[in-house]
């Protein structure tokens, strides 16, 4: 039992503690979090107004919106990844964490206008009637009625997708990018361990998306209040 | 003055509205029944054009308001709307429902809004209901909400689309109140209704609308007293 219990202290040591390593899985988290919270941002400002075309009467955005989301869908996200960054910015001099963020994005956009498009629909008609009753014009009524509503209804799975994002960019590897899977796999080669430095990945990402369902769960709580009787 | 010419709205091969001629004046309240899919509501609708019509014209105060290049929204700042079943906005407070269209549209500042709120409030009997979510009130007393909401923009006409037709019996009197005496104080009102009760005591006219056209009108003592039509009178034996 000590002995075991030796080897395991030795390899995390080596693992996490020798030559800093623990600060690279410090820089690995930095990225996924900035990657995952500008993509988010990027991917409902996207996936609302593919959410928006696809409501239109306009022909040609509703085609917008499914030649988008077709495309997206019918693509890996490390085949659009790496078309963004070695081919679409491949002779733009931009941060890597931005373009990968901005792929992400793009990427994102195409399920959060699918999640938007539904929270929307879900509102009742007469809400809408109501405001343009008032004499609101159709973006008062769609900003202070419409999306307020939806929003609560769309919450838990925008947070789903906003979870999903997080564990994609473990692909950011591919571009040369340091997140918590890269900085664990370059322990591993470092190390030739296999299990602290795999592990240890997984404990922080899966501690990352705890946190966040937690504060997720909250902010639901928070926005449900109206629902109390 | 509310005109209405030839109006007609189809639904594909559905003809709602068949050519509906009628004149609302100021301060009249115009009481329109008829059975279900008669297209009474759909009328009401095109008023503030909700629906809008197929052919025709509706005028109001001399300005015809489905026609290409009119302000629609202006239009509605003065024509309010009663539905059936509330349309309250539930994410709001029952104060905020009532200031936020009188703040966005800058008629008022929100403390004006808010002094008027509580006024309309106090006159539908819900002055301690401000801070409510709608969630929290019953029928009667969303639609007195809805009706607050609705005079929170100082309109000059007031529609109602079957504002009782969605209440639990007991709640139909508290809102027919309010409605009555919104009459007294000469509001010109269309009101959709099946409360023939109503219709009698407060209408100055009823309309009796049935297949998209209005089939008979009168004032409410000989209407309901003396009915012409084959139709009306059928209709009256099944409701009273």
């Amino acid at each position: 039992m000590a002995e075991w219990w030796e080897s395991i202290t030795k390899t995390f040591y080596r693992c996490f503690i020798r030559d800093n390593r623990y600060k690279l899985l410090i820089t690995g988290l930095e990225n996924t979090i900035r990657i995952s919270l500008a993509a988010a941002c990027l991917g409902i400002i996207i996936g609302f107004l593919l959410a928006v075309c696809s409501l239109s009467k306009n022909r040609f955005l509703n085609g917008i919106h499914r030649v988008y989301t077709d495309i997206i869908r019918g693509t890996p996200s490390v085949t659009q990844l790496m078309i963004i960054y070695f081919v679409v910015f491949a002779t733009v001099n931009w941060p890597k964490w931005l373009i990968a963020s901005i792929a992400f994005g793009i990427n994102s956009g195409a399920y959060v206008s699918e999640i938007i498009r539904g929270g929307i629909l879900s509102v009742d008609i007469g809400q809408t009637e109501a405001g343009r009753s008032l004499g609101l014009n159709g973006r008062q009524t769609m900003f202070e009625i419409v999306v307020p509503q939806a929003l609560k209804n769309i919450f838990p799975s925008l947070g789903n997708e906003f979870i999903t994002l997080i564990k994609e960019t473990a692909i950011v590897g591919y571009i040369g990018l340091v997140d918590i899977q890269k900085a664990g796999d370059f322990i591993k080669s470092a190390t030739y361990e296999a299990f602290m430095p795999l592990i240890g990945t997984a404990i922080i990402y899966f501690v990352l998306i705890k946190l966040l369902t937690f504060g997720l769960n909250k902010a639901e709580t928070n926005l449900r209040k109206s629902d109390i009787r | 003055m509310i005109e209405v010419k030839n109006l007609q709205k189809h639904f594909g091969d559905l003809h709602v509205l068949n050519g509906i001629d009628e004149v609302v004046h100021d301060g009249e309240v115009v009481v329109v029944i008829g059975p279900s899919g008669s297209g009474k509501s759909t009328f009401l609708r095109c008023l503030t054009l909700l629906e809008e019509p197929t052919d025709g014209q509706v005028i109001i105060d001399g300005q015809q308001i489905n026609a290409p290049g009119v302000d629609i929204n202006k239009v509605r700042q003065n024509i309010g709307m009663v539905f059936q079943h509330f349309n309250l906005f539930p994410h709001l407070t029952v104060r905020k429902n009532i200031t936020l269209a009188p703040v966005k549209l800058k008629k008022m500042t929100q403390e004006q809004a808010d002094a008027k709120a509580i006024e309309l409030l106090t006159k539908v009997g819900l002055a301690d209901k401000a801070d409510a979510y709608p969630a929290q009130l019953s029928g009667g007393q969303k639609q007195r909400v809805a009706i607050a909401r609705a005079l929170a923009m100082e309109p000059k006409y007031m529609l109602f689309d079957e504002p009782t037709s969605a209440l639990d019996p007991e709640m139909v009197g508290e809102v027919l109140d309010v409605m009555k005496r919104l009459a007294q104080t000469g509001m010109t009102m269309v009101v959709v209704t099946h409360e023939m009760g109503f219709a009698r005591e407060v209408g100055d006219r009823i309309l009796f609308i049935d297949e998209g056209i209005v089939m008979e009108q009168n004032n409410p003592k000989d209407f309901f007293a003396n009915p012409q039509n084959e139709r009306t009178k059928s209709f009256l034996s099944k409701v009273l």
